[in-house]
This record gives structure tokens, sequence and C-alpha cells, in this order.
């Protein structure tokens, strides 16, 4: 099927593959601004100022696990094949960041509220580390969606 | 009270988290995204019985990430624990040593019965020498770490508050 006129022109795929880092970006930070503003309302974690906030919502969101994993892994083709690496990768970056806050940068501490029945800090970083997994994956997802690109076909690559 | 993290504790977690959990996601971001880890005969599309052999191996190949994603997790949380000095460290970490065995020899399993470990071939093919390779460390690795792990005090210690955020000692879960 041929596309006609100027909105046919912003569907192109040269157009989409302009677009699509930063659609993966601003999704990313969506999400993390979501996830942050949970767990304040539900009193999970503290940070410890917040600038911290804002730096884990533009960076570790936003750069990290939007641009820099979701983008550069599963921005390219289709999700399908591609999702176990997304999360593997998303999960571990994110067990690494929970594991240098608890255990060396302290940049925000768990108040004693259970996280799904979880109590103890440790057990609490390791499955929000491994919840993280999700990020590049959803992000990746929410990103195609805004702009269009293949979701679960097969790989364009 | 809690064994202390010793030197080879380090070492041993620096190989969860960059052998069982890093290069397994580098390995599979360069099947992705890259030619690097597939064999040269997957390339040769005159010879009707390699174009078969590359769909088989594609295809088998293309199964693995779902259950690398088990490995990749369970060693970083192994890593993860470790660090922590917590029992859970032994429980992860003999899952995912368990599953790197198990996995590794499913993969040495096709390789022997479609003659990808022929010398010949591996004489010509870097692709294949890199997954032999991967087969021998993956095996060697996991084998190293079960035996580790099962003679490690942390498998007879109880679970504990951690270190950097203990609410006290009746706050553990």
């Amino acid at each position: 099927m041929t596309d006609h006129g100027p909105e046919a022109a912003k569907l192109t795929p040269e157009t989409r593959q302009v677009s699509l880092p930063l659609a993966c970006f601003i999704s990313a930070m969506a999400l993390g601004l979501a996830v942050e503003a949970a767990a304040a309302a539900l009193g999970l974690w503290r940070y410890r100022s917040g600038a911290l906030v804002l730096a884990n919502i533009v960076l570790a969101f936003g750069l990290i696990q939007g641009f820099g994993i979701g983008w550069v892994i599963g921005g390219r083709g289709a999700l399908r094949g591609v999702f176990p690496v997304l999360f593997m990768v998303g999960a571990l970056v994110g067990l690494l960041l929970e594991g240098l806050n608890l255990y060396w940068l302290h940049a925000w501490t768990f108040s004693d509220r259970p996280l799904l029945g979880i109590r103890r800090p440790i057990d609490k970083a390791a499955f929000l580390g491994v919840a993280w997994g999700f990020a590049p994956l959803s992000t990746v997802f929410l990103a195609k969606i805004l702009v269009g690109g293949p979701l679960l076909a097969a790989s364009a690559t | 009270m809690t064994p202390a993290l010793s030197r080879t504790d380090k070492i041993h977690a620096a190989i969860l988290a960059a052998g069982g959990g890093g290069l397994v996601c580098a390995y599979w971001i360069a099947f992705f995204r890259s030619d690097l880890t597939l064999p040269n005969f997957v390339h040769d599309v005159t010879d009707p019985a390699l174009i078969r052999l590359t769909t088989i191996y594609l295809g088998f190949e293309s199964a693995f990430p779902l259950a690398d994603l088990l490995v990749a997790v369970t060693s970083g949380l192994a890593a993860f624990y470790l660090i922590g000095r917590d029992a859970k460290a032994v429980l992860f970490g003999l899952i995912a040593s368990g599953a790197l065995g198990f996995l590794a020899f499913i993969d040495i399993s096709f390789n022997l019965l479609h003659g990808l470990y022929a010398p010949a071939l591996l004489a010509q093919d870097p692709g294949l020498r890199l997954e032999a390779l991967i087969n021998l460390t993956c095996v060697t690795g996991a084998v190293w770490s079960i035996w580790r792990l099962w003679g490690h005090p942390l498998r007879r210690a109880d679970d504990r508050p951690s270190r950097a955020h203990s609410p006290g000692p009746n706050g553990s879960g």
C-alpha cells in the first residue's frame, strides 16, 4: 500500500528513526515520574534531597534505561526475540544502581513499610533491582506506540 | 555472626556479576545487533545442506535468550547478596550456576550432534571457536561456583537485616 499526502510523510521509517530515541527518553522519564510519585504517595522510600529524585528520573530512567538500553538494544527493530535481552540488561543495571545505593551511596533509604510483603531493605533493593528490567521494555513498547514503529512483528534488522 | 566478605568472595561476586550477568548480556546484544557471535557457515547461501543447518542453528540459538535471562538475573542477585553477606547469595548462586551448567550442556549436546566441534571446522571458523570457548567456560564456571557456594559459611547463616540499612534487631523479615 502506498501512502500519500503530508500526513503520510510524517510516518515514513526515516522519520521514525529520528524521533524514536527521543520518544524512548521521554517515555522512560514519564515512567520514572509515575514510579517516584507512587513511591512518595505510598511512603516506600525517601531521598536524601530533591535533586536526587530529579537525577534518578532524568539519568537513571531517561538516559540509562530509556535511551541507553531501550533505544540502543530494542529501538532498531521489533521487540519479538530481543525482549528478554532488554529485560536482563535493565535488571542488571537496576541491581547495580540499587547495590551502589544500598552499600555505598545512600542516596535513598527505604521506610519501614513493607513492599509487597518484603520487609528487609536488602530484599526490597534486590526486588526493585530486578523490577528495573521492566523499565526499558515498557519504555520501548510505549515509545513505539507513540511513534508508530514495529512492535511484535519479525525483526527488521 | 555473619561471615566477613573474603577476597575470594569479592572475586566470586565479580565473576557472577561480570561473567554470569554482563557477558551473557553482551553476547545477546552482539547476537542481535552484529555478526560477531555467528559461525561462518550461516553466511553460505550456496550449499543447501548448510542453509538447512543455518535455519536449525538460528532457530535453536534464538530459544536461549529467555533461558539466559534466568541465568543473568540470578547471577546478578547472587553477586548483590554476596556483597551484602546475605545467605540468599547461596540460593541465587546455586540457581544461576545450575541453570548455566544445564544450558551449557544443551548447547554442547547440539554442537556434538551436528558436528560443530570438528577440528577442521573449528580451525577455520572464529565464531565456532568462540562458542566452544563459551561452552567450556560455562561448564567450568558453573562447577566451580556450585562447589564454592556449597562449602560457603553463608549456606549455614540465617537471613539478616542488611548492614547499611538495618532497622534494628527486631526489624528483620
